[in-house]
Order: structure tokens, then sequence, then C-alpha cells
């Protein structure tokens, strides 16, 4: 009985200094808006706290995460631009290498499901392995970014902050990262505030929101403006690159150029548009949707084409810009770290 | 305090003494080619008649099962383990021992899809460990690499690494091995003969994709391990 009161004793004393060390760091959560479906990234895995979000920030921007020093994440996902890369085709990186796609924009991951343009990766966590490691992007290795960040010490002390001690493995970089990507929530638009009765659409606005449940709400699901499938949108393969894309991942023919169906938050300025960049502005990307021709791949809603006259176009784009948010461009907290 | 400082003690003194009471089971993995342990880049001819010469094999073992004569099963508490033949410290496993006869030792070659979909992990399972892909997320189960004359690929390279967590394709494969063990170690041959006594290397030289060729090849490959 004394022995066991002994032990009591000790576990509570070891306890107590266990959870000190935890406790040091401050949680935080991902505030999900009322009318919005339940978030699929599993926080239970990767609680997110202050300085978890405040590494992955660190990491976001930081090109250590390079070969040589010189491409972050944020060359290719510009925080004014829905962290989209703007005016690029196709994405470059290290040493004005081409890449094969359009990186796209990082708005709202909490809610997807895979992640790329053919969804190959399963899970946001271990996206950024693809980037850092990929020639034309990062061009680096995963094992040599922990020796540049082990011999660093503002991330021994970013890492102790965030986890307890100065340990660096990638599973706790890329856990890292996540909080940070995962936080990069877009919710306070005009659409979501006339949504909310806190604004009111023009009548050009809310004609082109009527127009946008009528043509493009099936796939383009409110209130994320997307759905986690993949689609053949008609458009034909471009030679010069022939990426099927999610084909390459299941193997299965039906997949035949199918990608990703991406948010449609913030597109005003997440231009160019499609996976490979192939249109400059909105006007262009209706234009697609108003003439396509049949194929019998393609996603079913879209097998009559729009057939919109010029003021009806006006009026889409007019909508789709009220899906601009600027409280999320320009949020400090998404910015670049303060030193 | 003091009794504070006594309980301290009688913790730290009685670990030790816990964990010394526990014999373990040892689970040897030998790689072989046909009788003899496997040598890195040593020529062998293969019963195709292709001349190999192996420089890499690794794989992941998890959910291990011990079954005992009584009937009993144990199962470890155990991570997903990675065999890496360059590793010698990694070709042996240690279990908790449970002083009875074991009959049959279970374990998947590879990685489930719940694993496979838990985003970063740690350890053995840490994707800097090379047995990851990045662009289609997932572990790869198994990898032989070497080269042959037989093959009409550059430096004469083959390479099988295979994966696959998503049906019609998944990967993994549940091993059941009847083994005689009083003693407190088991030996478990992985012999790489057998799979290239199956595999056409002019024909079948690259499988890094989830697909049918990686399905065969792990069908294959299972048919590898034995018991000593």
């Amino acid at each position: 009985m004394k022995t066991t009161g002994f032990l009591l004793v000790a576990f509570l004393f070891c306890l107590g200094m266990v959870s000190f060390s935890v406790d040091s760091s401050t949680p935080i959560y991902l505030e999900v808006p009322s009318g919005w479906p339940k978030p699929i990234y599993n926080f239970k895995n990767n609680p997110l706290t202050e300085e978890g979000f405040e590494l992955g920030r660190n990491l976001f921007y930081d090109p250590i995460l390079s070969r040589d020093n010189t491409i972050s994440c944020s060359s290719c996902h510009l925080q004014q631009t829905g962290f989209a890369h703007v005016d690029h085709e196709l994405s470059h990186g290290i040493e004005s290498r081409i890449g094969n796609r359009n990186a796209p924009a990082l708005i709202n991951l909490a809610w997807n499901k895979h992640f790329h343009w053919d969804g190959g990766v399963n899970n946001l966590e271990v996206q950024a392995i693809n980037p850092i490691e990929n020639p034309a992007e990062m061009d680096e290795k995963m094992a040599n970014v922990i020796v540049k960040l082990q011999q660093n010490q503002q991330y021994k002390s970013l890492f102790r902050k965030a986890f307890g001690d100065e340990k660096i493995t990638s599973q706790r970089l890329l856990k890292a990262l996540a909080q940070f990507t995962v936080m990069l929530q877009s919710s306070n638009s005009k659409y979501d505030q006339v949504i909310q009765g806190k604004a009111a659409f023009s009548s050009q606005e809310q004609h082109g929101y009527d127009l946008f449940k009528r043509h493009c709400a099936t796939c383009h699901i409110e209130p994320l403006f997307s759905s986690n499938s993949f689609e053949n949108n008609g458009l034909t393969i471009d030679n010069t690159l022939n990426d099927y894309g999610r084909i390459k991942i299941t193997n299965n023919k039906k997949d035949s150029l199918h990608f990703k169906v991406p948010t449609l938050r913030n597109i005003q300025f997440t231009f160019p548009y499609m996976h490979d960049g192939r249109f400059k502005t909105l006007m262009e990307v209706i234009k697609h949707y108003n003439t396509l021709k049949y194929n019998p791949n393609m996603a079913p809603a879209l097998s009559k084409p729009m057939q919109l006259n010029d003021k009806d176009r006006v009026d889409l784009v007019a909508f789709l810009q009220t899906l601009t948010d600027r409280d999320f461009l320009f949020n400090p907290r998404f910015g670049f770290p303060k030193k | 305090m003091s009794k504070l400082s006594n309980a301290l003690m009688f913790l730290l003194i009685s670990f030790p003494m816990l964990s010394q009471k526990n014999d373990s089971i040892a689970v040897n993995f030998k790689v072989n080619f046909d009788q003899f342990p496997l040598e890195f880049n040593k020529s062998y001819v293969s019963a195709q008649n292709d001349t190999i010469q192996i420089s890499s094999f690794k794989c992941y073992l998890s959910g291990i099962e011990i079954h005992y004569t009584d009937k009993t099963v144990f199962i470890p508490k155990t991570k997903p383990h990675l065999l890496d033949y360059a590793i010698p410290n990694s070709m042996q496993l240690a279990l908790p021992n449970q002083r009875k006869t074991i009959a049959k030792v279970c374990f998947n070659i590879g990685i489930d899809s719940v694993t496979n979909t838990s985003g970063a992990l740690d350890s053995d399972l840490d994707p800097i460990k090379g047995m990851y892909w990045a662009w289609q997320s997932g572990y790869i189960n198994l990898k032989i690499e070497g080269q042959s004359s037989s093959c009409q690929t550059r430096k004469n390279q083959f390479q099988f690494h295979l994966g696959g967590y998503q049906q019609p394709y998944y990967n993994l494969r549940r091993k059941e091995i009847n083994v005689k063990s009083q003693d407190n170690s088991i030996n478990i041959v992985i012999d790489l003969a057998v799979f290239f006594a199956e595999t056409n290397l002019s024909k079948t030289n690259a499988v890094m994709t989830p697909g049918n060729k990686a399905m065969e090849l792990a069908d294959i490959s299972a048919k590898m391990f034995f018991a000593e």
C-alpha cells in the first residue's frame, strides 16, 4: 500500500513535468464558418499550435528547402494571388527549370481530400515532399533539408517551441508546414457577406450568380466552389506536354484527361487558368465552356455548351469577382514572417 | 521530499529490472540466393539463365503475429519494420517472449492502406528512408535493384519497386510461415533466386508504379519467404 502511494506520487510528479513542457505551446483552431462542411484534414494527428503554425510559416517562406537556397514555397505560391503562381502557364523552379503544370492556389486546404491536379497526393502532410524533391522545383533531398535545419540555430529554437525539444525530423517539418497551409482559409469574400446577409449583390452580380448556379455549380460546389472530384472538362490534349492527368495515378482508362476541380475562390487573381495555364483570362475560360464540342468522356454536366451571350458572360465574370477575399489575400498572419 | 525521491529511486531501479526479466524472441531474416547468403554485386545465374548482380534489397514488415502450439496468439505492439539488407541490424526483430512453443509466424510484406493515408510518419516510415513515393502518395513495400546483361536498359539496370495501397492494386501480401521453435529464435529465409526464377528480365525490368505488373511480382516475391 505504501509502495503504491509512492508510485502514485512519483507518477503525478512525472506527469506534471511532461504536461509542463507540452503546455508551453498555445493551441489554435481552424474556425469552420457556419454552413460549411466538416474539414477533411485530421487535426487529431497534428494538433494546431501557434508555435507549430509559426514554424510552418517560417519554413514556407524560407528558400533553405531548396538545393541552392533560392526557391521557397512562396516562389510559386504568392499570398496576394491566392497562393497561386500568376503569369506563368507552367510554374518554374530552381535554375528557372520549367515544370509540367500550373501551381495550384492554396485555399481552404483543410477541405481537400486529394492534392495536385491529378490527386496523386493523399494527405496534406505529405504534399511538401513533392516540391522539395522534384528536380524542376526545389531539387533537394529531404534528408539534406533536415541536416541544413539542424545546423540552424533559429530553427532549433522554432522546433523546440513547436514540439518541446530541438529534434528536427521530416515528420515534424511536414507537420509544421501542414499547420501553416491548413490555416490558409478564405471565407470573407463579398459572396460570403451576401450569404450572411451583411451585403448585397449588384443586379449584375446577382444575374451572374444565377448563371453560375445553372451552369457551373454542379462541379464548383458552394461554399468551397470546388469538389473533391476529377473531371474531363473538354480540354484537348496539349501535344507538347501529353499530360493525361488522373489516369497516371489510377491506371483507369475512365480517368484519362481528368483533372481536379479547383476552387473558384479568389479566381480573379489566380490566373492563368487550367492545369497547364492555357487560358490567361476568365473570359477565355468562359468562352471555352460556352462553345464546348460534345465528347462522350466529358463531365455529364457539360454535355451542352453554355451558349451565354456577351452580356451574360460579363455578368458571370462580375459574380466570380465577388469570390475575391481581400482579408485573405492581405492578411499579415499569412505573410512573410516577422524576424 | 524524501518520500518523493524514494519513489523516484524505486522507479529508476525497477524499470531496468522489469525489462531484464523479459527475454526476447529473435526473428532473423536471412537473405539468400539459392542456398547461399546473398552478396551484393556478386554474379549469380538465375533459373532463367540470366546473369544477375543485386545491389539493393529492402522490404517492410508489418502486422506481425506469433501463434503458439496451444492456439494462443501474441500480437506485439511493434511499428512497421524496414528490413534493409545493407544494414545488418535491421535484419533481426526482437519480440517479447511468451515462453511457449511457437507454431507459426504471420506478417504482412508491406504497409496497409490506413497507414498509407495517415500523413507524415516517423522512424522506419520516415520518407527519407527511400521507400516512399511522393508524386503518388504511398509506401514502396518491397524493393529489389541490380544489374543483368539480360536487361536492355541504361547500365543494364533492373529496378523493382513494388507498392500500391488502393484496390484493385493493393500490393500488400499476408504471409503465414509454420515454424518449430522452442528456443528463442526463428529463422526466416528470403531467397531472391525464387523471384528471378519467375521473372523474365528481358521483358520485365522496371516496375515502379502500382498496377497489374506490381501485383504479379508481389505474388512472386511473397514466395521468397519461408522457414529455414
